[in-house]
């Protein structure tokens, strides 16, 4: 009796059960006719694309190619590129900072008080994070002006809100063992910090950080698009001029620095890694 | 107490001394070498806020703290007027995350593939070729994206989904890559030995093994995507940017504020809806 | 007279929470090697937790040598925790840190914030701690990060750094619950020694009834809560470690 029992469930065997294949296929289903409904609304010439990509390669060989390269070798651009890194540094640098309390604070299992400090830093985390580093610089230059310092400060918002709620998960995964143990031993709650904290996120910590600098090093190649000072200005220029071989240099020149930059980023991480 | 004990013990307290005068030290050592890294970094900062801050910045136009605070008093109001006419260009916005995105994992599917050391077709080419694409896809910002794709396909939405569907392919594709090469090898072997073919093997071995992790990430990027897809209207991508850039250059900050806030919103919408997109893939 | 005296100690972790003691009261002296018995879920570690604070008591009383913890403040709280050492299941050791600064966190209660921020800790710290890593056995490793160790290595740095702190008295939760039999036994040989030798009277969280009835004077039998028997380990016997362990059968 119990083998036929077995064969009428094995014949009843169907990849989805009925409440499950409901739900799931009515959410494909939804999702796939907003995104036709979206293709017809923005009024996306599909047709037409496999010709633009065909052009879009006439576009990058004829125009695109040879870079300027002499351009970017000149003496005040890279002024400029010196700038934006500078730029990028303070910015990643300040933002780092504030999102060492910011992810402190706004950590569940380790925030001084979770009754106000846990919700006011995750709410400062959030707002931070939620506006784009482009509305952040321009704010700034509308209430500062043009020049570096909104930029500077734009970046430092945008990293605090983006390293804030990476270090907050970090924390949050911890280990809590050591903790109980300096909280046992009599430590108070920044004794607690140093050592039962920090020692298990500092590798996780240093990773966020260089790739902040990552994301402040992108972000400030184009705040100088709205005024906000680096070489986003220059990049605007040639675009405005349709220099498309100058574009091209400077992409390049952003893309050889971004390549630096991980290079570098790489042998920290491993020496962080590596300490005691 | 036997003279061998009393020479041991004398041994233990030679032995202390010496040990702790080498934690000592290399505790001094390290203190050195930490405050040396600390005063390169604050005379870069010290440097880099000379150049950048004290002697970029037009302090007299800028005025005093007041007429700054000012300034930044005017983006406290909030037009809300504006928030009907919004809907329709929040909804433009979201659809060109979505749609940037779902482009953005078609061509992540052979940059991922390439990109993964275990099952890159042919090493010396394929590999660097995906690291390549990711790396361009990454250090070059959405903004700059977008203006070539204008330049290419001219003002509107396409420009803009063309741009976040190539920014994102290198997150997404470097992180799926890298779950590629951390599988268990022990499903592929058993779909190779009942006679599967590559295609079958990355179909059943492969892809069921990194769905998971790989849809993750991409509901993450997808929830980036819309904060993007909010300020290409600057470079004239349509969408909420659009109306932003509108009401800044009439002057109407109120309404800039109205724009933020329902980019906020639209956000806080992404949130929910990945929140629940990843419940139900986890 | 006793020098910890708990008193109809009640806790819950949440206020709609099942209670997980429910008044149990015990008396250690002075030379005391206390152990803690019972099945999972006895609410055994939760009574370690209450008398250094580590979990917060709903009611009753714990009096160390005279101070009633319960009502402790923040400061006070810190000092009397450093007057308390504990040796913990998992270790619980900063595994990124060199066993050194792992023994010299015994200190931190000793020790200033600045200090603390450049892991500045005095001479005399340093040579204590050497001297306690060479009595654990453990000279040959003092440079070593924490989770290079083996398991029994990593608790008697455990055990190093409950002693770094000069306590008064020893919690011990499971101390070898995670190592095999045989480590197991030279663990608590090791904290047996010491604490003898260092005047330290002990309370130990145990599983293992057998370790329990060796190195232990005396016994609480814990179940779901309620404390079951209160005696010298000579008085314990089988018929009443099956009533304590009654429900774990089930």
């Amino acid at each position: 009796m119990a083998g036929s029992a077995g064969r009428a469930t094995a014949l009843q065997w169907r990849r989805f059960r009925f409440p499950q294949s409901l739900i799931g296929h009515g959410a494909w289903i939804a999702v796939l006719a907003f995104l036709a409904f979206s293709v017809d609304h923005l009024e996306i010439p599909l047709e037409r694309i496999p010709d633009m990509l065909g052009r879009m390669w006439q576009v990058l060989a004829s125009r695109y190619y040879p870079p300027d390269l002499a351009y970017i070798l000149d003496r005040d651009y890279l002024d400029y590129v010196v700038e934006t890194i500078q730029m990028a540094y303070l910015g990643a640098l300040f933002g780092l900072l504030l999102s060492v309390l910011l992810g402190w604070f706004g950590s569940f299992n380790m925030t001084p008080s979770r009754r106000f400090v846990y919700p006011v830093a995750r709410l400062f985390t959030m707002g931070f994070r939620a506006v784009h580093e482009m509305i952040w610089a321009i704010l700034f230059v509308s209430i500062l002006g043009f020049g570096m310092l909104p930029g500077v400060l734009a970046l430092t918002f945008f990293c605090a809100g983006f390293a804030g709620k990476l270090f907050a998960e970090e924390i949050e995964a911890i280990d809590m063992g050591p903790v109980e143990a300096m909280r046992a031993a009599g430590a108070n709650l920044f004794q607690t910090v140093v050592f039962g904290v920090f020692p298990q996120v500092r590798v996780a910590f240093t990773g966020i950080s260089i790739y902040t600098w990552d994301v402040a090093f992108r972000a400030a190649t184009v705040v100088g698009f709205v005024g906000a000072g680096g070489m986003g200005w220059y990049l605007k220029r040639a675009v405005l001029q349709i220099e498309t071989e100058r574009v091209a240099a400077i992409i390049l020149s952003i893309v050889a620095l971004v390549i630096v930059s991980e290079i570098v980023s790489a042998y920290a991480r491993d020496r962080v890694m590596r300490m005691k | 107490m036997s003279t061998f004990r009393q020479a041991a013990a004398t041994a233990d307290v030679a032995w202390r001394s010496r040990a702790a005068d080498q934690v000592l030290d290399s505790r001094r050592r390290r203190r050195y070498r930490v405050s040396t890294f600390v005063m390169v970094l604050v005379v870069l900062v010290v440097w880099s806020v000379q150049v950048t801050i004290i002697d970029d910045t037009d302090w007299e136009r800028m005025g005093s703290l007041q007429s700054v605070l000012a300034a930044a008093g005017e983006f406290l109001a909030v037009d809300w007027a504006l928030f009907p006419s919004l809907a329709g260009p929040a909804v433009e916005t979201l659809m060109i995350a979505c749609l940037g995105t779902l482009l953005g994992v078609v061509i992540c599917v052979p940059a991922a593939w390439f990109g993964a050391l275990n099952i890159t077709p042919y090493k010396p080419v394929t590999y660097p070729l995906a690291r390549l694409m990711m790396t361009l896809s990454r250090s070059i910002h959405e903004i700059v994206w977008a203006l070539f794709f204008v330049a290419v396909v001219g003002l509107g939405p396409l420009a803009g989904i063309f741009a976040i569907a190539v920014r994102s392919v290198g997150f997404i594709a470097k992180m799926s890559a890298e779950a590629i090469e951390d599988i268990d090898h022990g499903p592929v072997e058993a779909i190779r030995a009942v006679g599967g073919n590559g295609f079958q093997v990355m179909l059943y071995a492969i892809l069921p093994q990194v769905l998971p992790q790989v849809l993750g990430v991409i509901i993450f990027e997808w929830e980036i995507n819309i904060r993007r897809s909010a300020i290409l209207g600057l470079v004239g991508a349509g969408g909420l940017g659009l109306v932003f850039f509108r009401q800044l250059n009439t002057f109407n900050f109120a309404g800039v504020t109205a724009v933020i806030i329902a980019i906020l919103a639209l956000i806080l919408l992404g949130e929910v809806l990945s929140y629940f997109a990843r419940k139900a893939v986890i | 007279m006793p020098i910890l005296e708990v008193r109809e100690l009640r806790a819950r972790y949440t206020s709609s929470g099942p209670e997980i003691l429910k008044g149990v009261s015990f008396e250690v002296e002075a030379d005391d090697f206390f152990a803690i018995i019972g099945p999972s879920g006895a609410g055994k570690s939760t009574l370690i937790r209450c008398i250094n604070r580590l979990v917060e008591p709903t009611a009753g009383s714990i009096h160390f040598y005279g101070t009633d913890v319960t009502t402790l403040p923040g400061r006070q709280l810190r000092i009397l925790r450093r007057d308390i050492g504990m040796i913990f299941q998992e270790f619980n050791l900063i595994n990124r840190m060199s066993v050194m600064d792992n023994v010299l966190s015994g200190r931190l209660g000793y020790t200033g914030n600045v200090r603390t921020l450049f892991r500045a800790f005095p001479r005399a710290d340093i040579e204590r701690a050497l001297e306690l890593l060479q009595r654990v056995g453990l000279q040959d490793h003092v440079d070593k990060r924490a989770d290079e160790l083996s398991g029994g290595q990593r608790q008697r740095v455990g055990i190093a750094r409950a002693l770094m702190q000069g306590p008064r008295l020893m919690l011990l939760d499971e101390p070898t619950s995670a190592l095999d039999p045989k480590i197991s036994r030279e663990v608590m040989g090791l904290i047996k020694t010491m604490a003898e030798e260092f005047g330290v009277p002990c309370l130990c969280n145990i599983h293992d009834v057998r370790l329990a009835m060796e190195f232990c004077n005396k016994i609480i039998g814990l179940q779901d809560g309620v404390k079951m028997f209160d005696g010298p380990t000579g008085e314990m016997d089988q018929a009443k470690l099956d009533q304590i362990y009654a429900m774990e059968v089930l």
